[in-house]
């Protein structure tokens, strides 16, 4: 399976190619097979392959203990990737997703800013199609313990979710493509959104947005369709289905109140301080930078695993903060936090004020 | 579990192998089994304000190299490394590894490529410790392959290690190694008066010629354990007939009860009870494969027995090893071979050296002189 796996992100997801260079990464060792057959196939298609295994308790140490200089220092391996790799594999393999839980937020907040503008350059560069970058799931126990599930039972989840369990998994990426596409043209035409559920009644302005359709080439799995709405054009209330996750830090059953874009009113039952911390960044993290639908049906569980849950089919998600390039949208910030809203049972979508979305499907044509 | 011993070890090497500072670029370097000394080390970095970051790759990643690359990538540089070599302040290399003979069935063509590319970049990584831009230690995380290879359990093994770099419980690491470079450097300058070694032992007699090279101590800035004081002999000036009662394993092959005979400095008969053919072809690697480039005194007595590592044969207390090919520069070589090959010989039962005679079964006779102090 990790051959397989490993043959779709080098050969479908980040088309590795002679000469290429090819940095491929994870927090924990439970990557390691993957890690190794991903370099092999990495050669195989003429690639230049390194690897480093990011460890999550040297995280845990400059947060802890780092002064200021240290949590703003970018490694000069990171820098190079970013301003002149030609892909970057990460696989998001951890030990403990609530490792960083009593960290001052201030000091993430911190950090996250320091290295805003290199993630703005790699934004950059992805969107001109310079740099192919990949956030790739990866079974572990602490994943499949946030599922609720065995180890086991998370690697068919995620199995699943990848099309690896079936006969072509790269034809089946390019099957499901073509239904994104589809989705994508008609949200095309579309003025402005309003998105109707429990406690959430939302407008947004998408008119001559790009809707980006993400096909497993930057994440994998994947499966939505997103752009960066209107920067002033937000009014209204969202509550998200599913807990709210940033580095290894949550908020449970977050609420948004917006005006003219911008929060003005946030609340979370779990975690107020650091939603407050996060959304207080700066100016661009009270805006919308990103708006997307959740398209992939073969993910209909919630597993606490941002990666997946943002992909369920039937749901919608928005992040606060910085903005994708390419979608036309210019808001900045230091923050990029996807939060998920489920529209399985009873939510509604309209598109200029006609209802085209119900209980988490599309009427016609899209689906 | 954290092994306290393993955090005296990251900080023995931050603060007195490396002398850590503040702002300096440090990488940590090393395959997923070290992880616990990396993290321990990268803490360390942070605590002196150092950038620590770390280059920690899976286990089994040369052997897929040489199975999948072709020769132009296996001769690839990436940039990343080049600008690490050219600009790191500190390094670290941790050598542990889950199993030391992965490698002993590859295509040795291939691995021989491999190996050149490494090591032009070691080349030009020592060029920048020589001239003290870059502080570098290599060291070793205990894994069960080493522990394995030395005939030890783990955590025998890694008593063994620890007593080594004086990092057990109750060690005081920085005072001792501090005074073994004290002790070390006079041993050093007081070789710098000696002409000629004689070296005797079972079935060895070696004259080689030292004068007018420069002793140097290995007092724990570049390895650790550490130990040693070395030379690079004058290249004419050896003769006679050394034994090797060690094994010798270079690139996870093995060779046994070498036995060189010297003329006018280089090797003129050479054999083995194991591995014959491979020493030969280890002489035919260059003309100066057959020339020492090294001779040294291993000093570290808490190192007392043969484990099949370099790291730490090298320096068992009352043994001498030579090494055949490339020399060191500070020492005042002009042996400029690719190989660097270390023969370990155990003067501990009944050896002798003799200048006068200096060395008798595993000692120096005498103290060295007291360091002078420099103002």
């Amino acid at each position: 399976m990790h051959r397989r796996l490993a043959e779709v992100l080098v050969g479908y997801s980040t088309e590795v190619r002679q000469g290429d260079t090819v940095r491929i990464e994870s927090y924990n060792t439970s990557a390691l097979p993957v890690m190794r057959e991903t370099y092999g196939a990495a050669l195989r298609a003429g690639g230049h392959p390194t690897t480093n295994l990011v460890l999550e308790e040297n995280d845990e140490t400059l947060y802890k203990e780092g002064r200021d200089h240290q949590l703003d220092w970018i490694s000069p391996d990171q820098r190079w990737t970013f301003e002149h790799g030609d892909v970057w594999i990460i696989f998001d393999a951890v030990t403990n997703t609530k490792r960083l839980s009593n960290v001052d937020p201030e000091r993430i907040s911190r950090r996250l800013a320091a290295r805003r503008p290199l993630q703005s350059l790699y934004l950059e560069r992805s969107a001109r199609g310079e740099f192919r970058w990949l956030i790739c799931g990866s079974a572990c126990e602490a994943s499949a313990q946030d599922a609720g599930m065995s180890l086991r039972q998370y690697e068919l989840v995620l199995a699943r979710a990848a099309f690896l369990d079936q006969d072509d998994p790269v034809a089946a990426w390019m099957q499901f493509g073509e239904r994104l596409e589809r989705v994508g043209d008609f949200l095309d035409g579309v003025r402005e959104l309003r998105i109707v559920g429990e406690d959430t009644d939302l407008k947004l302005g998408v008119e001559d947005r790009t809707w980006i359709r993400s096909k497993g080439l930057r994440n994998f799995p994947d499966g939505e369709v997103f752009t960066g709405p209107h920067e002033t054009s937000v009014e209204g209330t969202i509550r998200f289905s599913f807990p709210a996750m940033m580095r290894g830090r949550q908020a449970d059953d977050v609420r948004l109140r917006f005006e003219g874009g911008e929060v003005v009113e946030a609340t979370a039952k779990r975690g107020q301080d650091f939603l407050r911390e996060m959304v207080g960044m700066d100016d661009g993290a009270r805006r919308v930078g990103e708006f997307a639908f959740g398209l992939n049906e073969s993910i209909s569980e919630y597993t606490g695993n941002l990666l997946l849950d943002e992909k369920i089919g039937g749901t919608v998600h928005l992040a606060l903060g910085l903005s994708v390039p390419g979608t036309g949208g210019t808001n900045e910030s230091g923050l990029h936090w996807d939060m998920v809203c489920d529209l399985r049972e009873g939510g509604e979508v309209y598109a200029d004020g006609e209802l085209v979305y119900r209980d988490g499907a599309f009427f016609d044509g899209a689906n | 579990m954290r092994d306290p011993r393993i955090e005296r070890l990251a900080d023995l090497i931050a603060g007195y192998s490396l002398d850590l500072q503040e702002g300096q670029v440090y990488r940590i370097d090393g395959e997923d089994v070290s992880i616990p000394l990396a993290v321990a080390l990268y803490a360390a970095a942070i605590r002196r304000g150092a950038h620590p970051y770390t280059r920690i790759t899976p286990s089994g990643l040369e052997e897929i190299a040489l199975e999948e690359a072709s020769d132009e990538q296996l001769a690839y540089i990436p940039e990343p490394e080049q600008i690490a070599t050219e600009q790191l302040d500190a390094w670290t290399s941790l050598w542990g590894t889950i199993n030391t003979r992965s490698l002993t069935r590859v295509d040795s063509e291939r691995r021989r490529l491999q190996l050149s590319t490494h090591y032009r970049m070691v080349n030009r990584r020592w060029d920048r410790i020589s001239s003290g831009d870059l502080a570098w230690c290599g060291t070793l995380y205990p894994t069960q392959a080493h522990a394995q290879d030395a005939e030890m359990s783990l955590s025998e093994y890694e008593d063994f290690v620890h007593g080594a770099c004086h990092t057990r419980e109750g060690d005081d690491p920085i005072a001792h190694w501090r005074a073994m470079s004290e002790t070390l450097g006079a041993r050093a300058r007081e070789l710098e008066g000696v002409r000629e070694l004689q070296i005797t032992g079972p079935g060895t007699d070696l004259r080689l010629v030292v004068e007018g090279r420069r002793w140097l101590p290995s007092d724990g800035k570049h390895n650790m354990p550490d130990g040693e004081v070395f030379t690079s002999p004058v290249e004419s000036g050896t003769s006679g007939e050394i034994f090797f009662a060690f094994p010798s394993v270079f690139q996870g092959q093995e060779v046994e009860n070498v036995r060189l005979r010297f003329e006018d400095g280089a090797v003129v008969h050479a054999e083995a009870t194991v591995g014959q053919k491979y020493l030969r072809s280890l002489l035919d690697t260059d003309s100066g494969a057959r020339v020492l480039g090294e001779v040294a005194f291993g000093l570290n007595y808490e190192i007392d027995r043969f484990t099949r590592d370099i790291l730490f044969d090298e320096k068992i207390g009352g043994t001498m090893h030579v090494a055949l090919g490339g020399g060191f520069d500070e020492a005042g070589t002009e042996n400029k071979s690719d190989l660097h090959w270390d023969l370990i010989c155990d003067l501990r039962e009944e050896g002798e050296v003799y200048g006068e005679l200096v060395w008798k079964a595993g000692s120096f006779l005498s103290e060295p002189e007291p360091a002078v102090e420099r103002v």
